[in-house]
């Protein structure tokens, strides 16, 4: 059983959401196909700002908002590039172009922003093309100082293992949470490894290799990425049902608490899930069924079929609301206690397909 | 005509009907012109191309990559003699290719049998098995494979069966290792075919097969030289029923036995994916639509007798009589069908079919039985039977693709056949020693495959079965909004055959799953 969320934290959170200051709305942010980045008023329903991203296409991946929701970074230009756009003017206010010579460098979904809006980081997977031949090289986190502009360098690179789909700075940006086959912790500044909290190499017996695979950054609202995996128990039966297991993995980024814990027997695929910031027992997923998971108890609390299949959910601040999207280009909206739902956003244009759904306060 | 205007760029098996005269440069020079720019000239070859052999698809297949990802522009004609070349100097020896050839044939349904657990794993999710086992290439050659694979798409390691491994890893590694093993470049084998003088194959042959889902036809073709490796050819083929088609078409053979041909039969266009036999005497694979690749037959040819090619019908029931025709080249002489088949009387014998009235004891124990007629024979060619024990479909699991819609994709339907077996002396079905009788009529139905195929009705959704035939013509791509969750027309199905076998009804089911479309389809799948 997951512990009880301690009153520590609680506090904590609570300290930080006072510490927000001004009255701000929710905002939801994302990217549509093929060169769009979308600001949503999300109380309002309705698309409050359209910016087009400068040799973006095909399409938007990974989008991440400035701490202080003024810039939004979008991965772009077949993953080569990432791309700064102030969300008032439109403009382009910083930009990377990874691939360069013989080198063809592409981002590998995982992107994040120091609390203090000061540095991005960016994991990228190079290949060496050379005459008549391909070379893979080793993966690598590239650290960019957000006010370089456009036509920016990296101020330090340092390695980071294959395979990895998430980097998530902790929340006193001294962590660089690289997540994948493991999660791996590396100190910010440095790149030195300084810790790792098992996934795949989790040893648990009579379980399988837990199986996980997210790329979509909702985890800002809580400040605990959470994502499902799932597990096969060699203990049972192969034709017993309990021997397929779905759990839920969350990673605090506060605290560093990292807990794995089964929940249900397999029903369902998600593909990605988001924490409720006020009932933080509560998880959501999406993929064609929106799923209320209950992290405290370790239980499925609800299940409805969804219209479509949606890859990625945001929740309101204030815990009552979900946005789930991705995958095509609208954005239902759900209640989160009910699960009934209460909106719908069409974005028009281009399909959302891969991109990130974004929740930024302005 | 560029590549460029070669759109889509896979039309490759188009290429080989190209039966254009060589090209007027030595093919080397051509070589050298067009690719020595990125691969370095060294004294035993271009770096890369001296490090591997291909079959003319796989050649193709990387001169469409070199163009359509490194910029090469080919100018008309000159993939063709590319292709020409480098597999008549870089290809396969015919026992390389023995095990793989439905992968160049376009077989349905096969369910393939890798040799090693390893690549399969590692190497047979996104394409055939077949596709790395129908190249040779030295261990630094298919290490650069892989370094091109993940290079070209670096998911490869986030994928299912990318990310439970470490897959670079092992790719970099493990893997070159197995395939210079299993796949090695320098083999006896090759060695011994290069050094070969091919036959022509210019004659009349006498051919014979089965037509997927129609039933056995046989006929005559006349091939006829047209310069080095190129033949000319008309055939008369005789389908069940009384369907009689004549086709004339071209072909090219490359790499002394791989025969690849076009004709035009009944207004289609039909591609022939053959392999000469080593004496130069026989032919076989099969033929199939050009733009439908699961309308075909199989087929097999000989030239010179004499030689049985095949039996039609292929089967008899204990205590029946029937007319029974035996095909093939030479003909001459007593007619054997084997033990407790009689010969009642030759109705007709011209040397290449002889049609006789055979009478099958009501006794005679159900297995295949030999058949000669004089010199000429077949092991196995004829089956005898007392009863249809049980019925398998074939293929036993296949996939149709929804298209059409207004979409660039046609449909991809399924075409079953159901074979009617007898059980061997342990008296059960579906075991080894069933003797199998042949292809029998049926009638068609599907039905759910699981309860969530049950749930989201995909038998009403997923396409329509023809009842008489055997043909699954799957719906239209898309987004169903009559689904839940507006899910495409996809499904999963049991097809199920029922033959009368004489007033009592035999079943066989086959697993059928309906899925979208295949948007890149290369001639090594
Ligand atoms: C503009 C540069 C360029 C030209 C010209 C070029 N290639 Fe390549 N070729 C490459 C590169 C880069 C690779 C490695 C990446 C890959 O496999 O696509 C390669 C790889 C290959 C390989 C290895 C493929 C494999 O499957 O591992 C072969 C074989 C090859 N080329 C043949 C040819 C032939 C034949 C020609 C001439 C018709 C040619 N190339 C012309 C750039 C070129
Ligand atoms: C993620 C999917 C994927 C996996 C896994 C994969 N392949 Fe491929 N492979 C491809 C694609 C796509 C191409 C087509 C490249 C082209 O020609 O455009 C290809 C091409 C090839 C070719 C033809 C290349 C040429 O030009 O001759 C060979 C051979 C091959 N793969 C072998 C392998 C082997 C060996 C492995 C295991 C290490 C492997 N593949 C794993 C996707 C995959």
């Amino acid at each position: 059983m997951r512990g009880p969320i301690t009153l520590l934290a609680i506090a904590f959170a609570g300290g930080l959401m006072a510490s927000a200051a001004a009255p701000a709305a929710d905002y939801i942010l994302t990217g549509q196909k093929p060169d769009q980045l979308v600001l949503i008023d999300a109380k309002a329903r309705s698309v409050a700002a359209k910016h087009t991203i400068p040799d973006a296409a095909p399409g938007v991946l990974t989008v991440t908002p400035s701490p202080d929701g003024k810039v939004g970074y979008a991965i772009v230009n077949r993953w080569e590039s990432v791309s700064g756009i102030d969300l008032d003017s439109g403009e382009q206010v910083f930009r990377a172009d990874f691939s360069g010579g013989d080198k063809r460098v592409k981002a590998m979904f995982g992107m994040d922003v120091s609390p203090d809006g000061s540095e991005l980081f960016v994991f990228l997977s190079p290949v060496s093309l050379k005459a008549g031949e391909y070379e893979v090289g080793d993966t690598y986190v590239a650290v960019y100082d957000t006010s370089a502009g456009v036509g920016a360098e990296p101020v330090r690179t340092f390695p980071a293992p294959r395979r990895t789909a998430i980097l998530a700075v902790s929340n006193d940006g001294s962590k660089l949470y690289a997540i994948g086959w493991d999660v791996v912790v590396l100190d910010a500044q440095s790149g030195e490894q300084i810790g790792v909290h098992p996934i795949r190499n989790w040893g648990r017996q009579n379980f399988t290799e837990p199986d996980v695979l997210d790329v979509w950054p909702q985890w800002s609202q809580a400040d605990v990425f959470s994502t499902p995996y799932f597990t096969i128990r060699t203990d049972k039966a192969e034709d017993d049902p309990a021997a397929y297991a779905m759990g839920m993995l969350t990673l605090d980024l506060q605290t560093d608490e990292f807990v794995m814990e089964e929940y249900e027997n397999f029903e369902v695929i998600i593909f990605s899930t988001v924490v409720n910031p006020v009932r933080r027992n509560e998880v959501y997923g999406v993929y064609t069924q929106l799923s209320k998971i209950d992290i405290e108890k370790d239980e499925l609390v609800e299940r409805i079929d969804l219209p479509h299949t949606y890859y990625a959910v945001n929740v309101s601040s204030d815990g009552s609301e979900l946005y789930a999207g991705g995958t095509m280009n609208d954005i239902a909206v759900f209640d989160t206690e009910t699960l009934e739902q209460i909106g719908s956003i069409e974005l028009d244009g281009g399909n959302m397909a891969l991109s990130s759904i974004r929740v930024l306060q302005r | 005509m560029s590549i460029t205007q070669l759109s889509p760029v896979f039309t490759l098996l188009a290429v080989f009907a190209f039966a254009a005269p060589a090209h007027a440069a030595e093919p080397d020079e051509l070589l050298n012109s067009k690719c020595s720019g990125c691969h370095a000239r060294t004294d035993d070859g271009l770096q890369r191309i001296k490090d591997s052999r291909r079959t003319p698809e796989g050649w193709d297949m990387t001169l469409v990559r070199m163009a359509q990802i490194h910029g090469v522009k080919y100018a008309e004609g000159e993939r063709a003699a590319l292709i020409k070349h480098l597999s008549d100097t870089r290809g396969l020896a015919p026992s390389e290719t023995a095990a793989w050839r439905y992968a160049l044939e376009r077989t349905p349904g096969v369910v393939e049998s890798p040799e090693d657990a390893t690549l399969a794993e590692m190497c047979a999710r996104c394409h055939t098995y077949a596709r790395h086992a129908l190249q040779r290439r030295t261990q630094e050659d298919w290490l650069k494979l892989s370094h091109f694979h993940l290079g070209q798409y670096p998911t490869t390691e986030y994928q299912a069966l990318g990310r439970d491994r470490n897959w670079w890893e092992i790719a970099s590694t493990e893997v070159p290792e197995l395939l210079a093993d299993h796949y090695p470049l320098d083999t006896e084998a090759w060695n011994e075919w290069s050094a070969r003088e091919h036959p022509d194959l210019s004659g009349t042959w006498r051919i014979a097969g089965h037509a997927e889902g129609e039933g056995p036809y046989h006929g005559t073709v006349e091939i006829s030289a047209e310069g080095e490796d190129r033949y000319a050819t008309v055939a008369t083929l005789n389908f069940p029923e009384g369907r009689t088609v004549v086709s004339e078409g071209n072909a090219i053979v490359y790499t002394g036995y791989e025969w690849r041909g076009t004709a035009d039969a009944d207004g289609k266009t039909i591609r022939q994916v053959f392999a000469v036999g080593e004496d130069g005497n026989t032919l076989s694979g099969r033929w199939f639509d050009a733009d439908n690749d699961i309308d075909g037959g199989t087929l097999t040819a000989v030239r010179e007798g004499p030689a049985i090619l095949a039996v039609i019908p292929e089967y008899i029931r204990a205590g029946e009589t029937a007319e029974i025709a035996v095909h093939g080249v030479g003909l001459d002489g007593e007619v054997s069908l084997g033990a407790g088949v009689d010969i009642v009387e030759t109705v007709s014998a011209d040397g290449n079919i002889v049609v006789v009235r055979a009478m099958a004891a009501g006794d005679a124990g159900a297995g295949r039985r030999d058949v000669s007629v004089g010199d000429a024979s077949a092991s196995a060619a004829l089956a005898v039977f007392q009863s249809v024990d049980s019925v398998r479909v074939e293929p036993a699991n296949t996939i149709a693709r929804v298209g059409g819609n207004d979409g660039p994709l046609a449909k991809v339907p399924a075409q079953f056949d159901a074979v009617a077996y007898a059980n061997g002396a342990d008296g059960d079905a579906g075991t080894d020693d069933d003797v199998r009788i042949g292809y029998f009529d049926a009638t068609w139905s599907v039905e759910p495959a699981t309860e969530i195929a049950a749930a989201l009705d995909d038998v009403e959704y997923a396409g329509e079965m023809n009842t008489a035939t055997g043909l699954f013509m799957p719906a239209a791509a898309g987004l169903n909004p009559e689904r839940p969750y507006s899910t495409n027309n996809a499904g999963d199905l049991v097809v199920k055959a029922t033959v009368d076998d004489n007033g009592s009804e035999v079943s066989g089911t086959a697993r059928l799953v309906v899925t979208v479309q295949r948007w890149i389809d290369p001639p090594i799948r």
